[in-house]
C-alpha cells in the first residue's frame, strides 16, 4: 500500500489515472486504511474545499472530507439539519469522529451508516467527479450499489460534496438511533426524518430507515400515509405500525432479532418523526 | 502514484519541529513507537476499537493507529510524553494516581490524552462530558468511575 496525500483536485485526479484501478480515494481512511489492501491510497482530505460547510444558493454544501466531529458541531448543521448533526454524533468514538468524513460515510456504503441515513433523510445529493472530469449529482439514496458497495467506484470517481436544501420555516429533521452501548456499537436501526408542516399538516415527508436492506431504505408507503395528518398521538402510533409492516428483516448476530429490530423500526421512525415535527413547529427547538 | 514509498514528513512533535523519513502509508502509531523511541503511547487492539494508542492531532483525540503518518504533514502532533514538565506530572496525571484511576496502566496514556483533549477544548466539563470524551478508551480493570472523578478533579485544579 501506498500513501499520498494530495495537494489539490489535479492531484487526486492524476494519481487516479496513473494508478488505472490500484489507487483509490480516501478522505479520513478510518475504514480502508486497515484492510492493508493492494492499493494505492490517495488522500484528499488536505484539500480546502473538501472541509468547506457553509450555506450557498439555496443549499447547506459541505465538503466530502468533513469531519463527523465538525459536523455535529456546526452552528449551521445544527440550525438547518438537525438529523445530521445527531448521525454523526454517535458514529465509532471521539476519536473516529476526529478524522472519520462523511464523504466516507457515504462511499464506505454499510447498510446503516449512521451519516448517511441522516443525509437521505435530509435528501442529500453527492457531486461526483471523474478521472475523465465529468462532474455529476446524484441523490445519496441512489449511491448504494450492493452490501457494503458503493455506486461510486473510488478508483476513479471522487466525491467532492454533499448537499441538501436547508430545513427553514415549517420544516424539521430528527436521527434517532439504538444500540447495545452508547460507543464504538453499531446500531440494531437508526433512522431518520425530515419533515414540512403547513397549517400543522405534514405537506412533505422523508422517512428513513437502517438496516432493513443493503442500503438505508426510504419507507415511501409510511411517508404517503401520514401526508395531510397532524403530527398527534394518533398518527404516531399509526406510524409505528406501518413503518414495521413496511420492512421485512432477518434475524442479525450482529444487530439483533428480527422481531426485536421490527419493533425498533417501529419506535425510531415514528420518534424521529415526532422530534422532526417539533423541531418544524418551533425552530427555536432546531438545536435541541 | 509515487514509487519512491518514503518521504520526509515535517511535523510540530510535543511543541518542538520534528523531520522524519518515513512511509506515509506507516501509522502514525509505528512511527511513535517505533522510529521515534516514544513508547509512552500504547499499541492495544490496531484498529480503533480501544483508544490505547489516543494522541493528539490538532489538539484533538485520535486513534494513532488509525491514522497514516501521511496525515501528520504540516500538523501538530502531542503525546503523553509532552505532559510531564519540569520533572513533575501533569495534574490530570497526579489525579489518576489520587483517585485510583490506574491499576495495570495500559489504558492510562490513552486516559489521560483523551481527557487532556477534552480539558483542552472544555476546562469546565460535566460529568457527561468527560464520559463522552473517554467513551473511546477502554479500560478493563480500574474501572470508568475513578477515571470519570480524576478527570474531574483534575479540572478543578487545573
Amino acid at each position: 500500500m501506498s500513501y499520498l496525500i494530495a495537494s489539490n483536485l489535479d492531484e487526486v485526479i492524476s494519481s487516479l489515472r496513473d494508478g488505472s484501478g490500484k489507487a483509490r480515494v480516501v478522505a479520513g481512511a478510518t475504514d480502508l486504511y486497515l484492510q492493508d489492501l493492494p492499493y494505492g491510497l490517495v488522500d484528499l482530505s488536505a484539500l480546502p474545499e473538501t472541509t468547506v460547510i457553509e450555506e450557498k444558493d439555496g443549499f447547506v454544501k459541505l465538503g466530502a472530507a468533513v469531519t463527523h466531529t465538525a459536523a455535529a458541531s456546526s452552528p449551521l448543521v445544527l440550525s438547518r439539519a438537525r438529523a445530521l448533526a445527531e448521525g454523526c454524533e454517535t458514529i465509532g468514538s471521539l476519536q473516529i469522529r476526529n478524522i472519520g468524513t462523511i464523504g466516507g460515510n457515504v462511499v464506505n456504503a454499510a447498510p446503516a451508516a449512521d451519516a448517511a441515513v441522516a443525509l437521505i433523510g435530509l435528501g442529500a445529493e453527492a457531486v461526483i467527479i471523474d478521472i475523465e472530469g465529468n462532474r455529476r449529482q446524484e441523490s445519496v439514496e441512489n449511491l448504494y450499489w450492493a452490501y457494503n458497495r458503493s455506486v461510486v467506484d473510488s478508483t476513479r470517481e471522487v466525491m467532492l460534496s454533499l448537499q441538501f436544501k436547508p430545513c427553514l420555516g415549517g420544516e424539521g429533521s430528527a436521527f434517532t438511533r439504538f444500540a447495545a452501548r452508547r460507543a464504538l456499537a453499531l446500531p440494531m436501526v437508526n433512522a431518520s426524518a425530515r419533515v414540512k408542516l403547513e397549517n400543522g399538516l405534514v405537506k412533505e415527508a422523508r422517512l428513513v430507515a437502517a438496516p432493513v436492506n443493503p442500503a438505508p431504505t426510504r419507507l415511501l408507503k409510511t411517508e404517503e400515509l401520514i401526508i395531510g395528518r397532524s403530527i398527534n398521538e394518533e398518527t404516531i402510533s399509526m406510524v409505528e405500525k406501518a413503518a414495521a409492516e413496511e420492512v421485512e428483516v432477518r434475524d442479525s448476530l450482529l444487530r439483533c432479532s428480527a422481531r426485536y429490530r421490527l419493533h425498533l423500526v417501529g419506535v425510531l421512525v415514528s420518534r424521529a418523526l415526532k422530534t422532526a415535527a417539533d423541531r418544524a413547529l418551533d425552530p427555536g427547538k432546531a438545536g435541541e | 502514484m509515487n514509487n519512491l514509498k518514503k518521504q520526509v514528513l515535517i511535523f510540530q512533535l510535543n511543541g518542538e519541529p520534528m523531520g522524519i523519513l518515513a512511509d506515509p502509508a506507516e501509522s502514525l502509531l509505528t512511527i511513535l513507537r517505533e522510529k521515534l523511541g516514544l513508547y509512552g503511547t500504547k499499541a492495544g487492539c490496531g484498529k480503533g476499537e480501544c483508544g490505547a494508542c489516543t494522541v493528539l492531532l490538532d489538539d484533538r483525540a485520535v486513534n494513532s493507529c488509525l491514522v497514516p503518518a501521511g496525515k501528520v504533514q504540516g500538523r501538530k502532533v502531542e503525546t503523553i510524553e509532552n505532559l510531564s514538565q519540569g520533572g513533575k506530572v501533569h495534574p490530570i496525571q497526579e489525579e489518576f494516581v489520587e483517585k485510583g484511576a490506574v491499576q495495570c496502566g495500559f489504558c492510562s496514556p490513552g486516559m489521560v490524552m483523551s481527557a487532556h483533549a477534552l480539558l483542552k477544548e472544555n476546562p469546565q466539563p460535566n460529568p457527561e462530558q468527560v464520559r463522552v470524551a473517554i467513551s473511546g478508551n477502554l479500560c478493563r480493570c480500574s474501572g470508568y468511575k475513578q477515571i470519570e472523578e480524576a478527570i474531574l478533579s483534575a479540572a478543578e485544579k487545573m
